[in-house]
């Protein structure tokens, strides 16, 4: 039961997108559309559980000094992983994503609960804890992919709603992408957090 | 845990030498399927882009002086045409590779944009922008220019710098055909 609140904890609480403001760099670039927002989130997901998981059951071995190059090391192997296995069965996907995987690696959001979360948990809670941030994280980008999509193309997933001569392609570009995420910011914490 | 020299450098030895034997047997496991995939969507493009062809297209390929790669597409032993993968280097955001089909008398076929890094919305229209009527390239042999450079194409609508570029890779393409079809007689 702990684990499902720490799920909800990441999901809701510290949303690393709208709460926490991490990883700002991949929710910019990556979602221009909603599927490669979605899919960027999926591939984020992936790797924190198992980066989670991986520096959990180490933790005990790592000496504190060389802490981070070793959670480095660990979040560099399962990026290039996932990278390798995208490219091999998913390559149009992989060539929709390009540049944005490998930095995943460098994404603070999985360092930080690297040292934040599981370093300090067993590693049930820190897979959860993997799953809860990762959906959060996956959520929040396809959420601000949905709306940008929508608002710039009049398509939301490929499926046209209105014709794109309507749309603003202001959205679809990087200014856009500020905008949406500001006003979705706003609105999750007006909402949701209820501060 | 305490740090001592020692346990830092064994710790750090050990992560690293089991990430790296991972990654090496990922990369085995992968080798394969990756180049298989780079291959069908390379044989997809060149079907895309060509008129029926039979023979084995990716073996017969030539590659010129500037990097471009000539397929030559036949149909039993009769010459149909040929693909030409070429590039430019003047679009918005760099290099634009294209793949262009040409029939056996030098017309454009089809045409397929490989890789680019142009800015969506705008530039990246390129993929289809010239596909379509009233800015079909299609059927067209002769050098092509926008219409801002006295031709007779229509440029993307705010991306004229990328349908130059683009246009220019075409017009190599073409050349680097008609090349090829003169250095072969």
């Amino acid at each position: 039961m702990k684990g499902l609140g720490v799920i909800y904890d990441g999901l809701i609480k510290r949303n690393p997108t709208f709460v926490l403001i991490l990883g700002m760099c991949p929710t910019l670039g990556t979602t221009s559309t909603a599927i490669t927002g979605l899919s960027m989130g999926l591939a984020t997901l992936l790797v924190l559980v198992c980066s989670n998981a991986a520096i959990s059951m180490l933790k005990n071995f790592i000496p504190d000094k060389v802490r981070i190059p070793a959670f480095i090391v660990v979040i560099a192997s399962f990026v290039t992983i996932v990278q390798m296995v995208m490219q091999a069965w998913f390559p149009s996907l992989y060539s929709a994503l390009g540049i944005f995987i490998p930095l995943i690696v460098v994404n603070c959001i999985l360092l930080g609960r690297a040292e934040a979360f599981a370093s300090k948990n067993p590693v049930g809670l820190s897979v959860c804890d993997g799953i809860g941030i990762g959906l959060g994280f996956t959520c929040a980008l396809t959420a601000i992919g949905i709306v940008r999509e929508l608002l710039g193309t009049g398509a939301v997933f490929g499926c046209q709603l209105y014709s794109a001569d309507f749309g603003a392609l202001l959205f679809v570009l990087a200014p856009g992408a500020f905008i949406v995420l500001g006003l979705l910011l706003a609105l999750f914490n007006r909402l949701i957090i209820k501060k | 845990m305490k740090s001592t020299l020692a346990n830092m450098m064994l710790s750090l030895t050990a992560l690293t030498a089991l990430a790296g034997t991972a990654l090496g047997v990922v990369n085995i496991l992968t080798a394969e399927p990756i180049e298989k995939a780079s291959k069908r969507a390379r044989s997809e493009a060149l079907e895309a882009v060509l008129p029926t062809f039979d023979n084995d297209i990716i073996s017969a390929a030539v590659e010129c002086a500037d990097g471009s790669v000539v397929y030559p597409a036949k149909l039993g032993a009769q010459d149909v045409g040929a693909a030409v993968e070429t590039f430019s280097d003047n679009g918005f955001s760099g290099r634009i590779n294209v793949l262009v089909g040409f029939g056996a008398d030098g017309v454009i076929t089809g045409y397929r944009v490989l890789a680019h890094s142009e800015t969506p919305g705008l530039g990246a229209k390129a993929a289809d922008w010239f596909d379509v009527e009233p800015h079909d390239i299609k059927g067209r042999s002769d050098a092509l220019a926008v219409r801002q450079d006295g031709g007779d194409v229509d440029a993307i609508t705010g991306a004229t710098i990328t349908s130059r570029a683009f246009l220019e890779a075409v017009n190599k393409a073409g050349a680097e055909y008609s090349n090829y079809k003169n250095t072969k007689r």
